[in-house]
């Protein structure tokens, strides 16, 4: 009997199985690019991180959005808007759009979308890109709980008026920004945490969310909702999640995806030869967080000692290779006006002097030490280079500790680690989006360190009206950063490295690395 | 000792081993110094297997890799040996329902994926060599127990451990003093076998990094180290091959050995 049942059982499961295979392998987005490890969340107002950054801003857009070229806020959501003669008040003139529900999308939903992102109970570690607008920082703090009082306000449906504290000069490059882009109420009220997923998630932007495998992929779909539709190019969009830059260069290197964020280090030489290889300037820093609540950190002269130990012209010329230049400061070159502190010098001499004077001479008694990075071969190899030399130059021995994407962010936000790899990615041209991350508490500072002095600074730039002392005051603080107080220690500065096939069009380099896949498409003809 | 191959797989061994305990004395260079404008040196006089990314010479990393992995086979085969020769000999001797229990329960282990099991160790006690040589030996120590135990039941029907009995031993004297030098044989001939296997597994959680931490390394992390410079557009071929050579040298003389003594022990 069980013979006679096996083939007529087995059957449809083996030509099951081959459909799926084969329905899988032709169903390949039009443009697949390697995003990097699974991303820690696709919720706007909670992510912190660049790649999901990508992905939220495919999926949703702001009042504004980014000119692909210069990264200039040009009309999104909104089509026009009014700033009042002294700059505080700014009022938006929404089109008439769809969520992709195909429910209108008002000023209500901005109104809403602010408010749950200043929440409290939210808890969105970049909700400090919201205290430009009038009493949110006292919302957000918990010492206001009537959101009336916060200057946001739908005054009818396609109208939202919002008051700023100062007026801000990249206020409308923030209304690009994810943590101010719109969440649709309904959905997040009913599916709570879960409303990121593809059959519950409603979004605005020039794709909507098709299917989420976890470290696999997200497929992103072209929403027939979205106001300008007819000018997306792309039908869909895979991001594979991939953690290592390896796998990810022979994925590119075998034609499974178009686009490669970043390439092997090793490879950067014999790359830069190559058509598809894009390199450009890029306003973003490689820098170590101190956790400076814990001993030895909380020691000054140790975190100066460990920096002015680091070769970092050694780091740039054998590790990174791709033609980044050495930090001494957070904020990196190319900040129109801005005329950086000089920070640290490598300098042992000096940094074994400091090391003794704070107890622990040519490094005897120094306690055990982790250097926490998230898993990546670029930063085991910058890990394994910064360790020797303070072995070298210090005697200190530090262990390696490296933790998956998602860990990684929980334990840093925790304070629960001693030395950790930073990264800062400039979210608009301005020193202020690398500077006022440290402010006592802010939910990127992430070291537990406080100054008074420095968020008084801060503050006061935001106040500043004269361009020129802006940036004066912005120098001052950012000398107390890196010079006086070094809560961080700046390595590098990055430049991009991406890696694109000839038939991508429609990439601008720029100085963010912002690509809004929105204006991408895919050309084999041409050349 | 006629077996050729096996003695070959001494030598080897023998020579590995000299090599791996003198290596502070004669590796030529140090294996954590960093000299960063030698880096990705191929093979020369100067460096016989090339320079690594961090221009650390070659050869010296494999020398002390090799002291590592041959440490983690030896203490993992101590661990299953020690785990394995007491549960099996037990369960053999005792026999009946205490058997049946504890060879059901080594069951069920073979049953788990050991990797994972290896992994949950290392997540929840932490990284360290010493995690690494015990959770390797605890799950290579379930065919060593089914070898005891199976020769212990064949054994004690024997007249001598009847005798033994007759004389008013003790289990505990009996197992020691009667059964266990019985087994010797057996007993080395897998604990041979079992270095290579347990070599073999720290190289693969090595390779997935969860071996040995940097700046030290094992055949196995140098291997993974060296397999990303293996790529479509460059290959710097000696960062893997010499790391792998070696260690898939040693594990076929361990091998071999190992094959040698069961030929030799087993007639």
């Amino acid at each position: 009997m069980l013979k006679v049942l096996l083939p007529i059982v087995l059957a449809p499961a083996i030509l099951c199985t081959t459909i799926t295979f084969t329905t899988h392998r032709q169903n390949r987005a039009e443009f697949t690019y390697v995003s990097g490890p699974e991303p820690e969340t696709l919720d706007p107002p909670l992510l912190t991180g660049f790649l999901e950054g990508r992905i939220v801003a495919a999926l949703f857009e702001g009042l504004t959005q980014y000119e692909p070229k210069d990264l200039s806020p040009i009309p999104g959501i909104a089509s026009h808007w009014n700033v009042s003669e002294d700059g505080r008040t700014y009022t938006f003139y929404l089109r008439d759009t769809k969520w992709s529900n195909g429910e209108p999308l008002t000023a209500h939903d901005f109104v809403y979308s602010w408010k749950r992102a200043l929440d409290p109970i939210t808890a969105a570690d970049y909700a400090y890109q919201l205290y430009y607008i009038k009493n949110a920082r006292p919302f957000n703090e918990g010492r206001l709980t009537d959101f009336s009082q916060v200057g946001v306000r739908a005054v009818d449906d396609y109208t939202l008026e919002v008051q700023l504290e100062n007026p801000t000069a990249f206020f409308l490059d923030l209304t690009s920004f994810p943590t101010l882009m719109p969440v649709n109420r309904k959905c997040a009220e009913a599916h709570g945490d879960d409303w990121t997923l593809p059959e519950n998630m409603v979004c605005n932007g020039p794709f909507r969310l098709a299917e989420w495998k976890i470290n696999d992929r997200i497929r992103m779909e072209k929403n027939p909702f979205y106001w300008d539709a007819q000018h997306v190019k792309l039908q869909s969009i895979d991001a594979l999640a991939i953690e290592s830059i390896n796998t990810g260069f022979n994925v590119y290197e075998t034609g499974g995806a178009d686009y490669l964020y970043g390439v092997p280090l090793p490879l950067v030489e014999t790359l830069s030869d190559r058509k598809d290889f894009h390199s450009h300037v890029f306003l973003a820093t490689f820098f170590l967080r101190f956790n400076v609540t814990a001993p030895p950190f909380d020691d000054v002269r140790v975190r100066k000692a460990l920096d002015m130990a680091i070769d970092k012209e050694g780091i740039v010329k054998y590790v990174t290779r791709g033609g980044e230049i050495p930090a001494a400061t957070l904020v990196p070159p190319g900040m129109p006006n801005y005329q950086p502190p000089e920070g640290l010098p490598f300098n042992p001499e000096e940094a074994q002097r400091l090391l003794a004077e704070a107890g622990y001479p040519g490094g005897h008694g120094f306690p055990k030490t982790e250097y926490l990075f998230n898993t990546s071969e670029a930063n085991k190899d910058i890990a394994e280079v910064i360790q020797q030399m303070w072995k070298k130059y210090l005697g200190i021995d530090v262990t390696l500790v490296n933790q998956e994407w998602k860990v990684f962010l929980s334990t840093v936000k925790n304070l629960d680690y001693q030395i950790a790899r930073g990264n800062w990615i400039g979210d608009y041209v301005d020193p202020n989006t690398f500077l006022d991350m440290f402010v006592t508490g802010g939910g990127n500072n992430r070291t537990g360190w406080s100054n008074r002095r420095y968020d008084q600074l801060i503050e006061a730039a935001a106040e500043e009206k004269d361009e020129d002392k802006r940036m004066e005051i912005f120098r001052e603080a950012e000398n107390i950063l890196v010079a006086d107080d070094l809560p961080i220690l700046p390595v590098y500065y990055h430049v991009s490295l991406d890696m694109y096939r000839p038939h991508v069009k429609g990439v601008s380099p720029n100085l963010l690395n912002i690509h809004p896949w929105k204006y991408v498409r895919i050309d084999r003809e041409t050349n | 000792m006629e077996n050729k191959p096996a003695m070959a797989g001494w030598a080897f061994v023998v020579f590995i081993g000299i090599i791996v305990l003198l290596t502070p004395v004669i590796a030529p260079y140090s294996y954590e110094e960093q000299n960063l404008e030698e880096q990705y040196q191929g093979p020369s006089l100067k460096h016989w297997m090339g320079t690594d990314s961090k221009g650390r010479d070659l050869m010296t990393r494999v020398m002390y890799g090799g002291r590592i992995s041959l440490a983690v086979g030896l203490a993992g085969a101590a661990v299953s040996l020690i785990i394995g020769v007491t549960y099996g000999s037990i369960a053999g001797f005792k026999g009946g329902r205490t058997d049946n229990i504890m060879m059901r329960a080594v069951d069920i282990l073979y049953g788990l994926p050991f990797i994972f099991f290896v992994i949950l160790v290392m997540t929840v006690v932490g990284r360290s060599i010493y995690v690494l040589f015990i959770a390797l030996g605890a799950v290579q120590w379930l065919t060593m127990a089914r070898i005891v135990r199976g020769q212990t039941i064949m054994l004690k029907e024997r007249e001598f451990v009847e005798a033994a009995r007759a004389l008013g031993a003790s289990n505990a004297r009996i197992i020691v003093y009667h059964l266990l030098p019985n087994l010797i044989g057996p007993i080395i001939v897998y604990a041979t076998l079992t270095i290579p296997s347990v070599m073999l597994e720290e190289a693969f959680l090595s390779f997935l990094g969860l071996g040995v931490q940097p700046p030290a390394s094992s055949w196995g992390s140098l291997a993974a180290d060296g397999m990303i410079h293996i790529t479509p557009v460059k290959t710097d071929w000696w960062l893997v091959v010499f790391p792998g050579m070696t260690l898939a040298a040693t594990l076929f003389a361990l091998n071999l050995l190992g094959d040698g003594l069961r030929d030799a022990l087993e007639t």
